[in-house]
């Protein structure tokens, strides 16, 4: 594996209004690995989530991808960045009005204008194959389960076969079977594709599945960073609670 | 709304230059076609049964009130003209108006609302797609589009009505009655009343996508841009009509009724 930056945050601050959400962070990922990020609800997991792909902005600092700063990127380069990115977010987010394979073509359309209709249709099909929904595509969001909703919107985000995929709570609403046959795919994802991810969790046995190195979250700080092993020797009281639990 | 000099006058501010970025975005390419004839379809097309039901039982309604006060002058046979002045100056683009602002400003105001709070409009932009082109511009277009139509039809379902009443009322024929509704109508009776519901369309689209686009507080946000959606709207258009009368009295002096 090569030793190439996929994610580099330096220094990255965050507040809305009075709330300081995130204060002086600073992290890598390398090309290839997994990184979940744990803490708190409030801590500004989902946020740095979304400013890695520019959904919000940071007020100090940089966050690059594979090495250019988003922040200072014009629309164009943005696209072509983003291009590289699948986000699947804590609700799926899937677009009601459409049905399950027209929301997996939404981005095919977008990004590949080229591509005919038909190799639109394989895409689609070829990817909800790898989600077990293969007959579900002409149904409704509204249709659909948590755990199918999540697996759909799991197969949207890959549809452009993204280098860097963000997962926002990818087991939270869900029963334990569910979640594990959703951290199973994102398993496969990061084995076989090679796909670098970031996973905002909750759930310290999902992260000890999947990632390659840990970030704690506490009150806007990265309060720990390291492999499971490293942080069960941490001193710090957030991180010794939270990998506790495992 | 806030309640404080301050907040108004920044949700003032906030709601027009919302207003004005939604027609420069208008005119400005790449033109989502698809998705602005689908939003014709949905706030339009959709909208006709209550437009035809609302038109035909107003008509009724005021023929039936008109021929009451003018049989005790002999003069029922103005039934039809007045019928025709109400619809296409006043009756048919306000009602067209507040019919379409409850039921598209609301729609509107939870779709947006609603897309906002799951993140669908975040899966939009993640994409580098313009959500505010797509989600926003095509919808106050359409709306702009879509209520000089609804009015036309709202004008004619309301003659009908009318018609229907008179022929219950007094016999009276089709051809008699519709050549007594039109000979006292101009043009200008017709077509500048029906144009200002364009302004009406602005501003309902306008409104509901502002409410609908900024709001992000889970359900009761979306029930609070639904019904903020509606009453502002409605409010907007009845003290927009006033100033379109004006305007419609002052550019044809003498010819507008």
């Amino acid at each position: 594996m090569s030793d190439k930056l996929a994610v580099e945050f330096k220094n990255v601050s965050k507040s809305f209004g009075d709330r300081k959400v995130l204060q002086d962070v600073s992290f890598q990922i390398e090309d290839g690995k997994a990184l979940c990020i744990l803490g708190r609800s409030g801590t500004g997991k989902s946020v740095t989530l979304k400013l890695m792909i520019r959904l919000l902005r940071p007020d100090n600092g940089s966050v690059s991808i594979e090495t250019e700063d988003i922040d200072r990127l014009p629309e164009k380069d943005l696209s072509r960045v983003r291009r590289k990115i699948g986000f699947l977010f804590q609700s799926a987010a899937l677009f009601d009005s459409f049905t399950v394979a027209d929301n997996l073509a939404v981005p095919l359309r977008h990004f590949e204008r080229n591509m005919s209709a038909a190799e639109v249709q394989n895409t689609v099909e070829e990817l909800l194959a790898q989600v077990g929904l293969e007959n579900d595509k002409d149904k409704l969001p509204g249709e659909l389960s948590g755990g199918m909703r999540k697996r759909v919107g799991l197969a949207r985000a890959l549809i452009l076969k993204p280098t860097l995929l963000l997962v926002d709570e990818p087991s939270s609403g869900l029963d334990p079977i569910t979640a594990g046959e959703i951290d199973a795919l994102l398993l496969k994802v990061k084995q076989e594709r090679h796909t670098t991810l970031v996973i905002v969790t909750h759930d310290v046995r999902e992260a000890h599945k999947i990632a390659d190195t840990l970030a704690v979250l506490d009150q806007g700080c990265v309060v720990g960073y390291g492999t499971l092993e490293e942080l069960k020797g941490s001193e710090n009281e957030v991180v010794r609670q939270l990998i506790g639990e495992s | 709304m806030s309640s404080t000099p301050t907040g108004f006058f920044s949700f003032v501010g906030g709601l027009s230059r919302f207003g004005a970025r939604s027609l420069v975005s208008a005119v400005t390419p790449p033109y989502e076609w698809r998705f602005f004839l689908i939003q014709i379809e949905v706030l339009g097309w959709r909208s006709l049964p209550l437009i035809a039901a609302a038109g035909l039982a107003l008509g009724v309604v005021t023929a039936l009130h008109t021929r009451g006060t003018l049989v005790s002058f002999g003069a029922e046979a103005l039934i039809p003209s007045l019928q025709s002045a109400s619809f296409f100056n006043e009756l048919g683009p306000l009602v067209t108006g507040l019919l379409i602002s409850g039921r598209v400003g609301a729609g509107i105001g939870a779709e947006l609302s609603n897309m906002r709070g799951t993140e669908q409009i975040d899966a939009i932009e993640a994409m580098s797609a313009d959500s505010f082109k797509s989600l926003v511009v095509t919808r106050v277009l359409a709306c702009i589009v879509v209520l000089p139509m609804l009015t036309v039809f709202m004008d004619f379902s309301g003659l009908l009505g009318g018609f229907f009443s008179e022929h219950m009322a007094s016999n009276i024929s089709l051809q008699l009655y519709m050549q007594r509704a039109f000979s006292t109508v101009s043009w200008v009776n017709f077509i500048a009343p029906t144009l200002k519901t364009c302004v009406f369309g602005f501003i309902i689209g306008a409104v509901s996508c502002y409410y609908g686009y900024t709001i992000d507080e889970g359900s009761a946000g979306v029930r609070r841009a639904a019904t903020s959606s509606v009453v502002l709207s409605s409010l907007l258009v009845i003290i927009s009509d006033v100033f379109l009368v004006k305007l419609i009295f002052f550019l044809f002096p003498g010819k507008a009724l």
